[in-house]
């Protein structure tokens, strides 16, 4: 079973846009997050907030202009506040690869899903809701894109 | 039952054999399951008791032969809570697009 998503997407930005979208306080708050608060820098650890669902604690791994930017939180739970180092978490990680005619494929992968602590995952699911009733024809070809 | 319990017991080769092999819906028994998975039978019965304690097979006595099943509301819960990421995720770059591209 996989221990890592990974999803891309194609964007008509440069990558510098791109990277700025996702590693600029300023900007980010415009498209993920609602508020920021504290540095957003690496080895920092800012909270992420989500308005009514609460506030995320996350901690910047990595940043590399203009292509990479990496930060670790507690997937799911919208709400975690404390040292994120010191508990189960997953890797977030955005990469910007530069295409021709102006636009970039942006690469997410989030890793370490196996390390989560008991409960977390069905917690944070049963929040959720919907989403429970898979076929079991489905799970075959799930498998085979593993 | 929770998914990460779940995502340890199939990070092995070849436990997510074992349980491809039960993933079609056929009936195996021990036996039967524990052959041509390149180990050993004594190494194969010790990984379908991995997933045994994990709760993503059971087994079941028939008469001298042990039925081994595939607990599917397992791996629903671990596959419903990876899909359920990844749609977050997909609506979140939906946004950084819409965002940058305007």
């Amino acid at each position: 079973m996989k221990d890592k998503i990974q999803r891309e997407i194609m964007i008509k930005a440069t990558k510098e846009r791109i990277y700025d979208a996702i590693a600029n306080p300023e900007q980010v708050v415009l498209w993920f997050p609602e508020t920021l608060e504290g540095s957003y820098k690496v080895g920092e650890r800012p909270i992420l907030g989500f308005g009514e669902h609460g506030k995320n604690q996350i901690y910047i791994e990595d940043a590399k202009p203009h292509e990479y930017f990496a930060y670790r939180w507690v997937p799911g739970s919208n709400h975690f506040l404390g040292d994120v180092l010191t508990v189960a978490n997953t890797l977030v990680e955005f990469r910007i690869e530069e295409l021709k005619d102006n636009s970039c494929k942006l690469t997410l992968t989030e890793t370490g899903f196996a390390t989560l602590p008991i409960n977390l995952a069905e917690k944070c699911f049963t929040q959720n809701s919907g989403g429970w009733e898979f076929m079991l024809g489905r799970l075959g070809k799930y498998f085979e894109e593993v | 039952m929770t998914a990460a319990q779940i995502f340890k017991a199939l990070g092995d080769p070849v436990r997510l054999e074992i349980v491809k092999r039960l993933a079609d819906g056929s009936a195996y028994t021990m036996n039967n399951l524990s052959k041509d998975l390149g180990i050993s039978r004594q190494g194969a019965r010790k990984q379908i008791q991995v997933l045994v304690s994990a709760n993503v097979v059971f087994l079941k006595p028939i008469g001298r032969e042990t039925l081994v099943t595939l607990d599917m509301s397992s791996l629903e819960l671990a596959r419903a809570f990876i899909t359920s990421m990844e749609n977050q995720w997909d609506q979140r770059l939906n946004a950084l697009k819409n965002f940058v591209e305007k």
